[in-house]
């Protein structure tokens, strides 16, 4: 019934879409329909987003363990957490891993880019192929696969075993098993590429001519014209690949576990924070820690801004 | 401010709708039927699904004017999806619980008490001797046992055999594992066994055999911080001999267990395991008793493994109790899962399953212990599951060396303390 009202109402709306002149009363008139059109996204932000946010604001003052009434404890939640050795392992695992991936992840994205910046057959294959691993990698089957490469005596330790690097596994082994992640997320480079690809078509090819007229080589033409040029894609990408690196989840839980195995190397913020929440029914102390990861992903997200000013180029910057 | 008030005034009317459409779907529930509704959860997988839809149908044609319906997940999932149900108010009437969260769930008052039940709706006759009282806390009954296990020696016969050491009997001590282990190692070039000390349930067995228990009456931890460093010293001289399989093995073939490549010649876990083993591998695994040192206490208890609870808030008490008491002791049911949830917890479905295979073994195995198995300690406090993964998270740590024995001690109580404060 109702779709039969929108259509019979489409050609009269149609017809009203391109008066000569708009109705004078129209103008300033009711801006009932835009509200009713947004209202679902309206509707949607506050109860799945600031409703939530403001509930866990809330609950990190609070001593909640899911079934009683939250009692309030003030900043209690956030005091324990300076003295938590569990909690500072989990900052330093996720610090390190994203001072590891995110360049490692970015390098590759830009290298796999240049490389498929240029004319050649099955290019388009090539892109595809490249990018598949981002839209599978989050999942619980390729952590599973990843896990299963790296064990002992599996096909990434025989190959270095040829070259005389006995590693023995590197899932058992905690001095390797955060490397294996980090290896993991740069695996998945394709969506920073995809964006860097663009990035790169923007390039105008008279810059890379004067270079060269002017005699630069290949490393100078990438210093003096790439990287400036695309300074604002890769600091896109250098902000979104922080933020999402500070929130990995799915792959350190299904390889290292809720404890963060072996030996606590793969204790992620996240991890911690789904094992203090949801194990140790501590949903208070859990919200605490959420607040600070925003807090902490928040601080960084400023200090990256604040050295931009330094590199990144907006093409008519005057500056 | 027209707008808004216009904005508000459909949004009201939009809620209204709502209401009005969901207010008519619930009560054509209520009135064309009159029947009893009952959620039931439970965690487990396809295969159990099956089953359980068979025990639900044979429930429904017996209890006209019930209808059940069911809802599962994995492990994991089923505990984050119940807390957060519970947490909204939204419980199933009837739910599956695990030891280890019994507490937890009925001190918060969120679990329906039994007591007034048993005889009527819940019949509890026919339960195995070692499951009374099971499932109540501080003298309340919040849950009833459908299965159970106990803790047991897995070993693979041949190598012990091959080594010339006597298969697990009972009488055998920790003494005797040990040199047992050795002498395998040195022997078949296989290791003795797993690294025991990783698992607070061997440290439980121990306990129970020197006449104490893991947890005390009030809740705290019922060892001293020398008996668990004498504990976990052990664990590091057998690391030290070499003849336990290392944690750099054990850690990376996790979730499967050592018996998956044939890697070691014993371990000790929880008898039923026995159906998943023995799906690891092609080689024959036998169970034998638990060493002990002390003659005649094996420290061993018939654990209920799996139980079914009810909502404190549940609208229907009596045809909840009604499910739960068909669930545990007709005997269709126990044929239709026959080991499926553990070994049954009555004697009806004992006798009405066809156990077969590992089952049978396992069986078999419980009953050459049955007269050593002593009472079930009550249910562990609010927190014991951290602390067991506390346990297995440190005792990692130890074996990897990246802790020393008193410093491994010192850090386990000090979590203890935290997680276990009133």
């Amino acid at each position: 019934m109702t779709s039969s009202t929108v259509d019979s109402a489409r050609p009269a709306a149609a017809g009203r879409r391109r008066p000569a002149t708009p109705p004078s009363g129209r103008r300033n008139g009711d801006p009932m329909a835009g509200y009713l059109f947004l209202s679902p996204w309206i509707v949607g932000m506050l109860l799945l987003t600031v409703g939530p946010m403001a509930a866990s604001l809330y609950l990190s003052f609070t001593d909640y363990n899911l079934f009683t009434t939250p009692e309030w404890v003030g900043l209690d939640n956030y005091r324990r957490l300076v003295d938590d050795d569990r909690w500072l392992q989990s900052v330093r695992v996720t610090a390190g891993y994203v001072l590891l991936a995110v360049p490692l992840k970015l390098a590759a994205a830009l290298a796999v880019a240049m490389l498929l910046n240029q004319r050649r057959r099955g290019q388009g294959f090539y892109r595809a192929a490249f990018y598949g691993p981002s839209l599978i990698g989050a999942s619980v089957s390729v952590a599973i696969v990843w896990k299963a490469l790296f064990s002992d005596d599996a096909v990434v330790d025989r190959l270095l075993s040829w070259v005389g690097l006995d590693s023995g596994g590197w899932v058992g082994n905690p001095d390797f098993s955060l490397l294996m992640l980090v290896l993991l997320a740069a695996w998945q480079f394709g969506a920073p590429m995809v964006i860097f690809l663009a990035g790169l078509k923007q390039v105008p090819a008279e810059l890379y001519e004067a270079a060269e007229v002017d005699g630069a080589g290949r490393g100078r033409r990438f210093w003096s014209v790439t990287l400036p040029m695309i300074s604002p894609v890769l600091f896109f990408n250098l902000l979104l690949e922080t933020i999402n690196s500070f929130q990995i989840f799915t792959s350190a839980y299904v390889i290292g576990g809720r404890n963060g195995s072996p030996a606590g190397s793969t204790l992620f913020y996240t991890v911690y924070l789904y094992d203090r929440g949801f194990t140790d029914f501590r949903m208070g102390y859990a919200s605490a820690m959420a607040w600070m990861l925003l807090l902490g992903v928040g601080l960084v997200t400023a200090m990256l801004f604040r050295t931009a000013r330094g590199w990144v180029h907006y093409s008519g910057d005057n500056r | 401010m027209a707008v808004l008030k216009r904005f508000t005034r459909s949004l009201a009317i939009i809620a209204t709708l709502c209401l009005v459409a969901t207010g008519t779907v619930a009560c054509g529930d209520d009135t064309e039927s009159g029947e009893v509704a009952l959620r039931y959860s439970w965690w487990g997988n396809a295969d159990r699904a099956d089953l359980m839809q068979q025990a639900i149908d044979l429930f429904e044609e017996e209890n006209p004017g019930i209808t059940v319906t069911p809802s599962f997940q994995e492990y994991e999932a089923y505990w984050q999806k119940l807390t957060t149900e519970t947490a909204g108010g939204n419980m199933p009437d009837v739910l599956q619980m695990d030891f280890s969260y019994l507490r937890e769930y009925a001190d918060r008052g969120v679990l329906g008490g039994l007591d007034e039940h048993v005889g009527g709706d819940l019949v509890l006759d026919d339960l195995l001797a070692g499951f009374d009282g099971a499932g109540a806390v501080d003298g309340t009954l919040y849950a009833v046992p459908v299965g159970g296990n106990t803790w047991s020696m897995f070993y693979n016969p041949a190598l012990f055999e091959q080594a010339g050491v006597p298969a697990p009997a009972i009488g055998w001590t920790w003494r005797d594992y040990h040199a047992a282990m050795a002498t395998i190692k040195a022997e078949t070039g296989t290791y003795g066994g797993g690294n025991y000390t990783g698992v607070i349930y061997n440290l439980e067995a121990q306990l129970r055999q020197e006449g104490s228990a893991l947890f005390t009456e009030d809740g705290r931890l019922g060892f001293s911080k020398e008996r668990l460093a004498r504990f976990w010293q052990q664990g590091m001289d057998l690391i030290e001999q070499d003849v336990v399989l290392p944690v750099e093995t054990a850690v990376q073939i996790k979730p499967a267990s050592l018996w998956v490549d044939d890697l070691a010649a014993s371990d000790l876990s929880w008898d039923n395991f026995l159906t998943r083993y023995a799906g690891e591998t092609d080689t024959e695994i036998r169970l034998g008793p638990v060493p002990s040192d002390n003659p005649g206490q094996l420290g061993q208890y018939l654990k209920p493994a799996m139980l079914l609870s009810t909502s404190a808030d549940t609208e229907h008490p009596e045809a909840a109790a009604r499910l739960i008491s068909f669930m545990i002791n007709d005997p269709e049911v126990g044929r239709i899962f026959g080991g499926n949830r553990g070994l049954p917890a009555t004697n009806a479905q004992r006798d009405a399953a066809e156990l077969d295979g590992p089952l049978a073994a396992v069986a078999a195995y419980e009953e050459t212990i049955a007269d050593q198995l002593t009472q079930a300690p009550p249910a562990p406090p609010r927190g014991a599951g951290s602390i067991e993964a506390a346990f297995i998270r440190i005792s990692e740590e130890l074996h990897y060396g990246r802790i020393g024995v008193a410093e491994a001690v010192d850090q386990l109580f000090a979590e203890a303390e935290e997680i276990l404060e009133p």
